[in-house]
């Protein structure tokens, strides 16, 4: 064993990764047989950086010099050109000098530090929220969609004591001029009396006009107006009775016609929605 | 560096008031940054838009 380890050096140009001909420090016992015709590739003049470029250096060709027991081969070169890689590429520029106290630049780089921090916390605040926002109101209604959700209303071509039906969001929408007699009978019901027990002045604005959701509480028929035994709607699906201002008087529907949002912006007109 | 030091020490040492600094830089930021850009969109699009010629529409005899 000790031997072949001995003996190895003729293999010592296929284990390193350098075959270069110098003068050995001890004197060869029997001199190197130079090989004739064969040109070594490598470029001694390049230099050496990592592992890779060490590859490159190898010869491509045979060994170029053969050398017999403890003849030096090969030589090492022991780091002397060798770049040994360290940090400094990131380092900040105020610690790249290992004599200068780092605490006299510690506040400045703190600072940036931070700074850098915020505002890239800034910039992300500002772009979830805007994500955010752009999401939520795509899920809302659009400007189109919000115009056709309205309906104005002339109100002097609806005589006293009738009532138009118009079509408001795919439901008949109900608005009926009421006489004054209308409006005292139903300012005078008790509200005991009712099953969904609402007073006639919390369902109007305008006492001469109910405007009311044209669908039955009740399985959503479209009630007939002036009809009924209380003068205001009657559904003719089950016989449901509603009164002069749309409260459930009688049959099965559990509760009053519903009012929608309304308002008067001058005597004659009404915009609902 | 005297301001340096006087913006980390009252904002950014504590995180609660740096958290603070973030939420207020970002209502800030989000009012420059949104109008700086409608500003150049409209700086870009000078004569293109409604508001720059609506005033060649106008009815004159209606005022």
């Amino acid at each position: 064993m000790m031997s072949i380890a001995a003996r190895s050096g003729v293999f010592s140009p296929y284990m390193q990764a350098t075959a270069f001909a110098v003068a050995g420090p001890l004197k060869a016992l029997v001199p190197g047989v130079v090989v004739k015709g064969e040109n070594i590739l490598l470029n001694p003049k390049k230099k050496f950086l990592c592992r890779e470029s060490l590859n490159g250096q190898s010869p491509k060709t045979g060994p170029a010099v053969t050398v017999s027991i403890n003849g030096s081969a090969g030589v090492r070169f022991a780091h002397t050109d060798i770049t040994v890689p360290d940090f400094s590429d990131y380092r900040r520029p105020e610690v790249l000098d290992p004599n200068k106290s780092s605490q006299d630049s510690s506040e400045s780089r703190r600072t940036f530090s931070y700074l850098v921090t915020g505002a890239t916390a800034v910039v992300s605040v500002y772009a979830a929220k805007t994500v955010v926002t752009q999401f939520v109101s795509s899920m809302s209604a659009s400007a189109d969609v919000l115009a056709m959700s309205k309906i104005e209303i002339k109100l002097s071509d609806i005589p006293e004591g009738k009532n138009m039906t118009f079509k408001w969001r795919g439901k008949p929408l109900f608005v009926r001029h009421r006489t004054e007699k209308e409006i005292a009978t139903e300012a005078a019901v008790s509200l005991t009396e009712l099953r969904d027990p609402q007073h006639d002045k919390d369902r109007v604005i305008s006492p001469s006009w109910v405007i009311v959701l044209g669908v039955c509480t009740h399985l959503g028929c479209v009630p007939i107006a002036n009809a009924g035994e209380y003068g205001g709607y009657y559904c003719p699906c089950h016989g449901s009775h509603y009164d002069a201002s749309g409260r459930i008087r009688k049959g099965p529907a559990p509760l009053n016609l519903e009012v929608p949002y309304y308002e008067f912006p001058d005597d004659n007109t009404v915009i609902v929605g | 560096m005297a301001l340096a030091k006087s913006v980390y020490n009252l904002l950014f040492r504590r995180t609660s008031t740096f958290a603070v600094t973030i939420m207020v830089g970002a209502v800030l930021f989000e009012r420059v940054f949104d109008q700086g850009g409608d500003a150049i969109f409209e700086q870009l699009n000078r004569g293109k838009l409604w508001k720059h010629i609506k005033h060649n529409y106008e009815n004159k005899e209606e005022e």
